[in-house]
């Protein structure tokens, strides 16, 4: 149990996807301008990561390893988690029509996130079993979620401050991105 | 040999799993949101404000829009002047505000 938590926790503060490994930049930058929207983001890249790893982790693994095409990873792992990405539209558009809207082109988007193939390729070279795959997916995950609903908070809230002319917009969020990384880096002594 | 079985394998399965979501997960949508965003030119650039084409195309289904040039990559003959006429055909009370220049 502590090591399962233990995982979570170093994969979702220590070994953050967009602070520290600086994947899944587009989303971050491109969503995070509400909360709401960020929030169903998150948990549509959390399901898509998750339930990518739990498919392409066997499939390495139990197919194309044995059968000597591991060259094959890549484009296997693009078909899977472009398949769950359309599936997850097709819910998002069923269960809830304005976030489908507000999320817009970046759901599709989800499927070049290169946090999602990051995540899927560093299971195979760092997991050391399929629980600890689906554990390190599902903090990698929520760690997205963590740092995209932070930076939705602080962006709404940059909104109603008074930014110099030429900082409003995305220079401003940037700046707070870096801010926010620097923040992220006091944790890396925490386990 | 292999490759392309396991390959060919993995895209019939992932195609038939969306077949199936596609037939469970279906929504029913106003035809003409579908008819205008076909007629705008597709890039998804953003420039009109609203998210998208489709988004755009919403936006003059719905009445929210007054001009239709904000459309930069638009062209006059093969985006404008179809979808004026279709909105005029189709949705006549809301055309009435719809005009291509400002």
């Amino acid at each position: 149990m502590t090591t399962f938590i233990l995982a979570i926790l170093s994969s979702m503060l220590i070994n953050n996807v967009i602070l520290m490994q600086f994947l899944g930049i587009c989303p971050f930058l491109g969503v995070s301008k509400k909360i709401k929207a960020s929030i169903g983001m998150s948990l549509a890249v959390i399901f898509v990561m998750v339930l990518s790893s739990v498919i392409t982790y066997p499939l390495y693994f139990y197919i194309l390893k044995p059968l000597e095409i591991e060259y094959l990873d890549t484009i296997c792992f693009i078909l899977i988690i472009a398949t769950l990405v359309q599936i997850v539209e097709l819910i998002i558009k069923k269960v809830s029509k304005p976030l489908y809207k507000s999320l817009g082109i970046y759901l599709p988007l989800i499927t070049t996130n290169c946090a999602i193939l990051g995540v899927a390729q560093s299971n195979i070279t760092q997991a050391e079993n399929f629980f600890n795959a689906f554990t390190l997916a599902l903090g990698t995950g929520l760690g997205f979620a963590l740092v995209m609903v932070l930076f939705s908070a602080i962006r709404e809230k940059l909104e109603s401050c008074n930014i110099p002319k030429p900082f409003r917009g995305v220079p401003i969020a940037l700046i707070t991105a870096g801010i926010l990384a620097l923040a992220f880096m006091g944790l890396t002594g925490l386990i | 040999m292999i490759p392309f079985v396991v390959l060919g394998a993995i895209g019939l399965i992932l195609a038939i799993a969306i077949l199936v979501a596609n037939k469970y997960l279906h929504v029913e949508e106003d035809q003409s949101v579908e008819t205008v965003t076909k007629l705008l030119p597709g890039y998804n650039c953003g420039a009109c404000g609203f998210p998208g084409c489709s988004g755009f195309a919403e936006a003059i289904v719905e009445g929210r829009v007054e001009v239709l040039s904000n459309c930069k990559p638009g062209k006059e003959d093969i985006n404008f002047q179809p979808i004026l006429a279709f909105m005029r055909e189709e949705k006549s009370e809301i055309a009435v505000k719809l005009k291509i220049k400002e």
